[in-house]
């Protein structure tokens, strides 16, 4: 174990572990509500025949406070469930009335109308300072969205993803819409990444003097620990629900597939083959692991049980299949296929039936879920330099969030921030 | 930084309908940064990093400057192709008369594949030039190897010519 302080990045993990601190404290009054049984679910998002709910926005309160209902409205409108409808016409079946007052804090009363009922079904009054007036406006999104769908919204949640430049790869993390993007970590080379399942956690493979290794960050106190040490490379995959990391090492030569535990310690040897078997994720349960093998002459994605047994392959369309990302429902897998010379992200099913494209333009790769399975992010080159994009699971409304001017890759969605 | 942690949370009223949260914390002077703010930051910085990319072999001053030349790799493969086997014989040749000096073997991938996997593959690029270098009378001990996957490129146009250049093994002597 090899504690040790991260100096150059410390300001701004100062102000991330006081944002994540914050959260949790506009949390607890949602959790608060949740106790609370919801009595209408407006909108059922699981139904195939989803009509979008029409929905007022009001707003009452200085200039300068004005930006909180257009997050809101961003918000509501990039989930794809509502119509905002402007309050001025008739439409409206819900309507979101928010008063807001600024002063050494911003104080903001919410209350949600249903004007086909004619009541009154849900208020709440929020208080918070004034730098975290996005992480407020958030919380008024999530409230709303769970009063209407009587699901989590991910509107707090955030991404981290790695910004390149000069020859130096540099891990980022920025709200799920592409705001407040901060640097964590910029020594070494950093590639992969993954959150812990409770968002306290960044685990990252970096090259730093020639070492490609493991180690993990604690976004509360920004200390850095080594989790894994060895010649060769080793790259982190993914993380199942109870703490166990899913990397590749090539300690023993050829990269295979291992697992070890969130402190790094307990480390096993899952995989045994000549050729590459990286990027393993485990499914939601944990009982299964997706990974990349080359075992059958070309890169395609296979399955085994977590404990290695059982290996069956996936994809067998194409000849370059990489980068899986496992839906929090367990049922597909969104992969990197190539196809016509550029890469494009996939979605199959994980007993590989129903395969589906869902980019064409250029080349697109790194696909990561949203925690409530609605949404990938992914990086492409469609415009240019490499950037951030959002999309729909059925690949409608692509998006890039981050700015043109620099070259941003493999984002990955955090669990929902508690 | 410890005042702003200082928040209290008060929770009053009772059920769901009504709720009212009190989060109290230090004022900061600006409402949060632009998306397109936070980038400019990072690119002033990262500009005094001197750039990794060309090879910068710390030869010692007594050796002569012996040119290594890259071995070069098929698009997605890591064996090594008969037309890279002039550049590894005179690397194995050079190794094997200096005793003194070791190397590290760099494995580099094009842009087309992904990171991850790219960088799997730089790693078997750089052991197969290394098992070839052993395969000639190398000692393993003054080999290391490294993979920067498709984050190093020498050549950053879209094309064959500088894809193939991309594909590489590069050779860095060490001592």
């Amino acid at each position: 174990m090899n504690y040790k302080h991260q100096s150059t990045d410390k300001n701004n993990l100062l102000s991330i572990s006081y944002v994540l601190f914050s959260l949790v404290c506009v949390l607890c009054s949602v959790l608060f509500c949740l106790s609370s049984a919801h009595a209408k679910v407006y909108i059922d998002i699981t139904s195939p025949a989803l009509r979008k709910l029409p929905i007022s926005i009001s707003y009452t309160g200085p200039e300068g406070a004005k930006e909180i209902p257009e997050i809101i409205k961003n918000d509501l409108d990039f989930a794809g469930i509502f119509y905002l409808i402007d309050p001025d016409i008739s439409g409206a079946e819900i309507t979101a009335k928010i008063s807001v007052e600024t002063a050494e804090e911003i104080k903001a009363d919410v209350t949600l109308f249903d004007l086909i009922n004619n009541k009154e079904v849900f208020r709440k009054k929020y208080t918070a300072s004034r730098n975290i007036l996005r992480t407020l406006a958030h919380s008024i999104s999530d409230d709303i969205f769970k009063e209407i769908t009587g699901r989590e919204g991910i509107f707090r949640t955030k991404i981290a993803y790695i910004v390149s430049s000069y020859g130096k790869n540099s891990l980022h993390m920025m709200d799920w819409d592409g705001y407040n993007q901060t640097r964590v970590i910029s020594s070494g080379l950093t590639l992969s990444h993954i959150w812990s399942p409770d968002s306290q956690y960044l685990v990252y493979s970096s090259e730093r003097n020639k070492m490609w290794e493991i180690y993990s960050l604690n976004l509360r106190n920004y200390r850095e620990m080594t989790l894994f040490s060895s010649k060769g490379i080793n790259l982190v995959g993914g993380i199942s629900h109870n703490n166990q990391i899913a990397f590749s090492s090539s300690k023993d030569g050829s990269p295979e597939i291992y697992v070890m535990n969130l402190n790094g310690s307990g480390s096993k040897k899952l995989t045994k083959s000549l050729g590459i078997d990286v990027s393993p994720v485990f499914s939601p349960d944990g009982s299964q692991i997706a990974f990349v093998s080359d075992r059958g002459g070309t890169p395609q994605i296979y399955i085994m049980d977590s404990d290695g047994t059982r290996i069956r392959r996936l994809t067998f369309e194409g000849v370059y299949n990489t980068s899986p990302a496992w839906s929090p429902d367990g049922k597909w897998i969104a992969f990197v296929g190539r196809k016509d010379g550029n890469n494009q992200i996939f979605m199959i099913k994980s007993d590989s039936t129903d395969l589906r494209q869902l980019t064409e333009n250029r080349n697109n790769e790194n696909p990561t879920f949203s925690p409530d399975g609605m949404f990938i992010a992914f990086d492409s080159d469609r415009d240019g330099s490499k950037g951030i994009y959002l999309m729909s699971i059925n690949g409608e409304r692509q998006k890039r969030i981050t700015p043109k001017d620099i070259k941003a890759m493999n984002p990955k969605w955090s669990p929902y921030i508690k | 930084m410890k005042k702003v942690l200082i928040l209290v949370l008060i929770i009053f009223a009772v059920g769901c309908a009504k709720k009212y949260v009190k989060e109290t914390g230090e004022p900061v002077r600006a409402k949060p940064e632009a998306a397109v703010e936070a980038p400019k930051e990072v690119k002033v910085e990262e500009k005094i990093i001197p750039r990794e990319v060309a090879p910068t072999p710390v030869l010692q001053a007594q050796e002569p400057a012996f040119e290594l030349k890259d071995a070069l790799f098929d698009y997605d493969k890591y064996d090594i192709m008969p037309g890279a086997r002039a550049a590894l014989d005179s690397v194995a040749a050079w190794l094997n008369k200096n005793k003194n000096i070791n190397v590290l073997i760099e494995g580099h991938c094009d842009e087309r594949g992904t990171n991850e996997y790219n960088l799997a593959l730089g790693e078997k690029r750089a052991t197969a030039a290394r098992d070839y270098l052993i395969a000639r009378g190398v000692a393993s001990t003054k080999i290391k190897t490294i993979s920067y996957g498709e984050e190093k490129p020498i050549c950053t146009e879209q094309n064959e010519a500088c894809w193939q250049k991309n594909r590489r093994a590069h050779f860095v002597v060490t001592k």
